[in-house]
């Protein structure tokens, strides 16, 4: 609308200007000299601006007119096309800032004028032009450094997120690894406490055992003065039993002579005849018994020799369980020797497992300590997480509100 | 002795006989020709007399030769111990000791039961009475005729 004013006021300028010959022209038909001046005019006012007068239309008299007609015409003609410049520049100008509102195109702003007037406008409009240029310049420096640090702060961020998540399943792990630590331990514990009992029972039992085999070499010792008192009744015996042999002997002896004089006592009696005949039978009578405590003499010598041979044989098994029970007091003493190492070890296995017990009990304490830390510690790294989770879509939000500036940034053509 | 006394209570004839072993031989000497019985102690062995002779030994101041009777019958060898003993025995002018291991004693035996010597026997045979029979072949007695058997004893120990 106010675009059309520059060009309407001259036409109007014109217009008027045309009237006044017009309305000369239908007032009355103007003389020849004057019809020069007449056409010209209207060859101007039809747009044709370089029309003149011509001189030699125009008479003497009109010369003058002409000639100043004519430099009336030239200052129209100049002034219209000073107009007409300023018009061109000022829709150069317009054109210019209507694209750059339009795409943003600030590069194109090279608009030039001769006009003085229009000079100074142009001057400050390229000022500003210039000054938006730089910001633009600027902006999009920033908004692509924006953009390349949002990206980074993206990148951090995620790396941040997955080492958080990382790390939270490492706690979680080292969690699990503690609990089973702590299970573990306290099936120790429990193991050396057992351990511990059994020592103890395995001390009352080598205890026993020791209190026994004290028992078993003091038997041991009772055994063998029982047997040496054994070996001297069976010297003892022997003796009394040769005594018997020989005892026997006489006795043998004298039922032999018992024997010779019975018989002859029977030879006398038969060689006296029939009165001799009762004394023989007496004699044959005696003759008989003694036969009879030979027989018995003979059964005590078998006897005897029985006895003998069974004394050597006790005296045989005295000696060998003499010799077996040393031996076994040998072993009984050894055996003491055993069992009190083995108290010993016992008791230091015994020492050993409590101190394992302890030692345990106090590393489960410290290992639950450690489970409660471990779960505080992944609370937090839980949180961690979420806020590295939020920073993560934070920044992402943010690396898209960079892009999108920068798109919007690029639509500023700054050079 | 029951029986004895039941024997000798009977009318029928019977002959007392000295009854002794030597070796596995049972002998009987008619109990007139045994004066004594008594241990063998020391023997002396006698140079130049038949083996039979086992040799002399005293007794109360006598000095007796002393006869082998199982060589004497070609029946084996006597050995003397401490149990051994010597009978002496008589007939007519002869005394002599015989040997026997053990004296089975005095024993009356009806004649009736006096068995005559097996025919075609060895030479033993010719100096026995009889035999009497035993309840078992081992307990059976061989009755020497003791008489002649110191005879054919004293010529051969003289024969030489």
């Amino acid at each position: 609308m106010s675009l059309d004013t520059p060009n309407e006021k001259p036409a109007s300028k014109a217009r008027s200007a045309r009237k006044a010959p017009a309305n000369k022209a239908s007032a009355a038909a103007p003389p020849a000299p004057l019809k020069a001046f007449t056409d010209t005019l209207l060859t101007v006012l039809a747009g044709n601006l370089q029309a003149r007068v011509p001189k030699e239309l125009v008479g003497a008299g009109g010369e003058e007119m002409a000639h100043l007609l004519n430099q009336v015409l030239d200052n129209f003609a100049s002034s219209e096309h000073r107009k007409h410049v300023a018009a061109q520049e000022i829709d150069q100008a317009l054109d210019a800032l209507i694209s750059l509102v339009r795409e943003g195109d600030l590069s194109r702003w090279n608009t030039t004028t001769e006009d003085p007037q229009l000079g100074p406008l142009l001057e400050g409009f390229g000022k500003v032009i210039e000054t938006l240029r730089t910001f633009v310049r600027e902006i999009n420096e920033a908004a692509l450094r924006l953009s390349s640090s949002a990206n980074q702060v993206l990148a951090a961020s995620t790396q941040h997120e997955t080492s958080s998540t990382e790390q939270a399943a490492a706690i979680h792990e080292t969690t699990a690894t503690m609990e089973e630590l702590k299970h573990a331990s306290a099936q120790i514990a429990e193991n050396a406490g057992s351990v511990a009992r059994v020592a103890e029972e395995t001390l009352g039992a080598a205890r026993a055992g020791r209190g026994a085999i004290g028992e078993f070499i003091q038997a041991m010792q009772q055994i063998r003065s029982d047997g040496v008192a054994v070996a001297d009744s069976i010297a003892k015996l022997s003796k009394r039993v040769e005594r018997i042999g020989t005892v026997v002997e006489v006795i043998d002896e004298i039922a032999d002579r018992s024997d010779l004089l019975a018989l002859n006592a029977a030879l006398e009696g038969s060689r006296a005849g029939e009165a001799g005949k009762g004394f023989s039978i007496v004699a044959a009578e005696m003759r008989r018994l003694a036969e009879n405590v030979l027989d018995s003499t003979k059964e005590i010598k078998n006897l005897i020799t029985e006895i003998r041979e069974a004394t050597a044989a006790a005296a045989g098994a005295a000696e060998a369980s003499k010799t077996a029970t040393e031996s076994g007091e040998k072993l009984g003493a050894v055996a003491a020797q055993a069992v009190e190492g083995i108290l010993a070890g016992v008791q230091e296995t015994s020492d050993a497992a409590r101190v394992i017990n302890l030692a345990t009990q106090q590393q489960r304490t410290a290992t639950e300590q450690v489970v409660a830390s471990m779960a505080e510690i992944e609370d937090v790294t839980r949180q961690t997480t979420q806020a590295s989770k939020q920073a993560t879509g934070a920044a992402a939000e943010l690396t898209q509100l960079a892009a999108r500036l920068a798109e919007l940034i690029k639509r500023f053509k700054a050079d | 002795m029951a029986p004895d006394r039941a024997v000798a209570a009977q009318a029928r004839p019977e002959q007392e006989f000295f009854c002794f072993r030597v070796g596995d031989l049972r002998f009987g000497v008619p109990s007139e020709n045994v004066l004594e019985v008594f241990r063998a102690g020391l023997l002396t062995p006698l140079p130049r007399t038949p083996s039979f002779i086992m040799g002399v030994t005293g007794h109360r101041g006598e000095v007796l030769p002393v006869v082998d009777l199982l060589r004497f019958l070609s029946k084996g060898e006597a050995r003397i111990g401490p149990r051994t003993r010597l009978f002496i025995g008589v007939t007519g002018s002869i005394v002599a000791g015989v040997v026997a291991d053990t004296v089975l004693g005095l024993r009356r035996i009806p004649v009736s039961e006096i068995l005559p010597p097996p025919l075609g026997g060895d030479s033993a045979a010719e100096h026995l009475l009889g035999v009497v029979q035993g309840s078992t072949a081992q307990d059976g007695i061989n009755l020497l005729n003791f008489h002649k058997l110191l005879q054919t004893a004293r010529q051969r120990a003289v024969a030489r």
